[in-house]
């Protein structure tokens, strides 16, 4: 319990100071734009090939859950795509995007750690926060959405492929905006771009108390992954609560 | 290319596994199980109350739609059971027990001590591997039923608060319809997941090369490598077990 608040309360101060030397220092648009491929363009691969299947397995649920008792899987349709649009993408593109930029945030300012290369970097005036933490926050906040919407259309093409050559229905139901309201997109545009702050500043708490030798590294790629996972978690139901509660 | 050459890592770490059964080091089994599956019990819980409270969230607002809400317990259950608690609780512990592992392979190797390990004519596969693979698959599966356990809990609970569903009503129609073959496919998807996430994580961490950049760089990839094989597994698996358990 004391190693949560420890956890989220660093989050919160890390958070904090990245944005007070995001204005202190400015925000080097390089460094920016090349977290943005790291972090953001490398993830689309996997992100769009994991959604692929997701939207497969989902019709599949679908279609289970259709010939149970609703008799006919184009039914669902418009209700699945807009749970894929508010829920399914966001979340599963976050855990996705979260997997593999924690680990590398993590790998790789925990590496720097160790070698005591944050206080070289401190000791020649620069501020390790403006250099490795900020381009880094700016960068997944920024693709987290862009790699939401490559989420939601692979998943959506997919199910709807699959529901036209697999289960012999009419796909395109699984495509159909019927339900699709303005709350959907807003709540799904929210998680995206929470769970995009959240993710590099988890890893770089996990990265930078790194300490002692490489084995460190491992533990703090451990701890980085497994907290930016279960803070997506924790912000998609939150999200979805609050959304629930105001009614949007 | 290198897809093609992991693979084979893979196989022929599954190979070896198998070969190597029988001469496993039970006390390393007791320790990989405490730390695979015991030390990872708080995670299965909370993702099983998030999965549960969420999935009931978001399946509420159609079933109010639709004018089923007395069928809410058998959705969210069958979602939870055939879908989401495997696939959710395989990423989380990919994260944790996948990281780990292949931290820990890799740092051995980069140090040369795989290879001190053999010179003492100590087999490496016999004490690191076969353990780890072993207690990763039983700590899995022995997890997923932990975690549908809270997750159902949960989702009878805020099915409760949000839709105001009587407790009996919510498990009624989840017992009603779901049967010992939805459960049986959700275990045996978390058993393939857990299997997959010890191969993957030990090929990689075993190949790992350069010093202390190639640890944190072994276990990144382990962790990106053990998602995409299990969104791989489950699009395989899905077709297969539902043909065969499903109602």
């Amino acid at each position: 319990m004391s190693e949560l608040l420890r956890v989220s309360g660093a989050t919160l101060v890390l958070f904090a100071r990245t944005l007070r030397s995001i204005r202190r220092e400015g925000l080097s648009f390089r460094q920016t734009l090349v977290q943005a491929y790291a972090l953001g363009a490398s993830s689309a691969l996997l992100v769009g090939m994991g959604m692929t299947f997701f939207g497969v397995v989902v019709t599949s649920i679908a279609y289970a859950q259709a010939r149970k008792y609703v008799g006919n899987v184009t039914i669902l349709g418009p209700a699945y795509f807009e749970l894929i649009v508010r829920e399914f993408a966001p979340m599963m593109t976050a855990l996705l995007a979260a997997s593999r930029s924690a680990a590398a945030t993590s790998a790789e300012l925990g590496a720097m750690s160790v070698n005591e290369q944050i206080e070289a970097l401190e000791l020649s005036a620069a501020d390790p926060i403006a250099e490795l933490v900020a381009p880094r926050l700016v960068a997944s906040v920024l693709s987290m959405p862009a790699l939401s919407v490559i989420g939601i259309a692979t998943a959506s093409i997919s199910a709807a492929l699959s529901v036209t050559y697999l289960f012999h229905a009419d796909g395109w139901s699984f495509v159909d905006p019927r339900f699709i309201e303005r709350g959907d997109v807003l709540c799904s545009f929210v998680k995206s771009v929470l769970c995009g702050a959240f993710i590099p500043l988890i890893a770089s708490v996990r990265g930078f108390a790194a300490r002692g030798g490489a084995a460190s590294v491992g533990d703090a790629v451990t701890l980085g992954v497994v907290g930016a996972c279960m803070g997506c978690l924790v912000i998609d139901f939150l999200v979805a609560a609050t959304f629930l509660v105001i009614g949007l | 290319m290198q897809l093609l050459r992991l693979g084979g890592a893979i196989g022929l770490v599954l190979a070896r596994t198998v070969l190597h059964l029988p001469k496993l080091d039970r006390r390393e089994l007791g320790r990989s199980l405490f730390l695979f599956g015991y030390k990872s019990m708080p995670l299965a819980v909370g993702t099983g109350a998030l999965i549960g409270s969420t999935v009931v969230l978001q399946a509420g607002v159609y079933a109010n739609k639709f004018g089923t809400r007395q069928y809410t317990g058998w959705a969210a259950g069958y979602a939870l059971v055939w879908e989401f608690g495997p696939l959710l609780l395989g990423l989380m512990l990919a994260a944790r027990i996948g990281a780990r592992n292949a931290a820990e392979l890799a740092l051995l190797s980069v140090n040369g001590q795989i290879e001190g390990l053999r010179g003492i004519s100590l087999d490496p596969f016999r004490i690191l591997v076969v353990p780890r693979v072993l207690a990763s698959a039983i700590s899995v599966t022995a997890l997923s039923t932990v975690t549908f356990l809270v997750a159902i809990a949960w989702e009878g609970i805020s099915a409760y608060f949000t839709l105001s569903l009587p407790l009996r009503v919510f498990f009624n129609s989840f017992s009603e319809l779901l049967g010992v073959g939805d459960l049986a496919g959700g275990i045996l998807k978390s058993l393939a997941f857990g299997t997959a996430i010890a191969l993957v994580s030990t090929a990689v961490g075993l190949r790992a090369t350069g010093g202390a950049r190639g640890v944190g760089q072994a276990a990144a990839s382990a962790v990106v490598m053990s998602c995409g094989s299990i969104f791989a597994l489950d699009f395989l698996l899905t077709p297969v077990l539902m043909r065969v358990f499903g109602t």
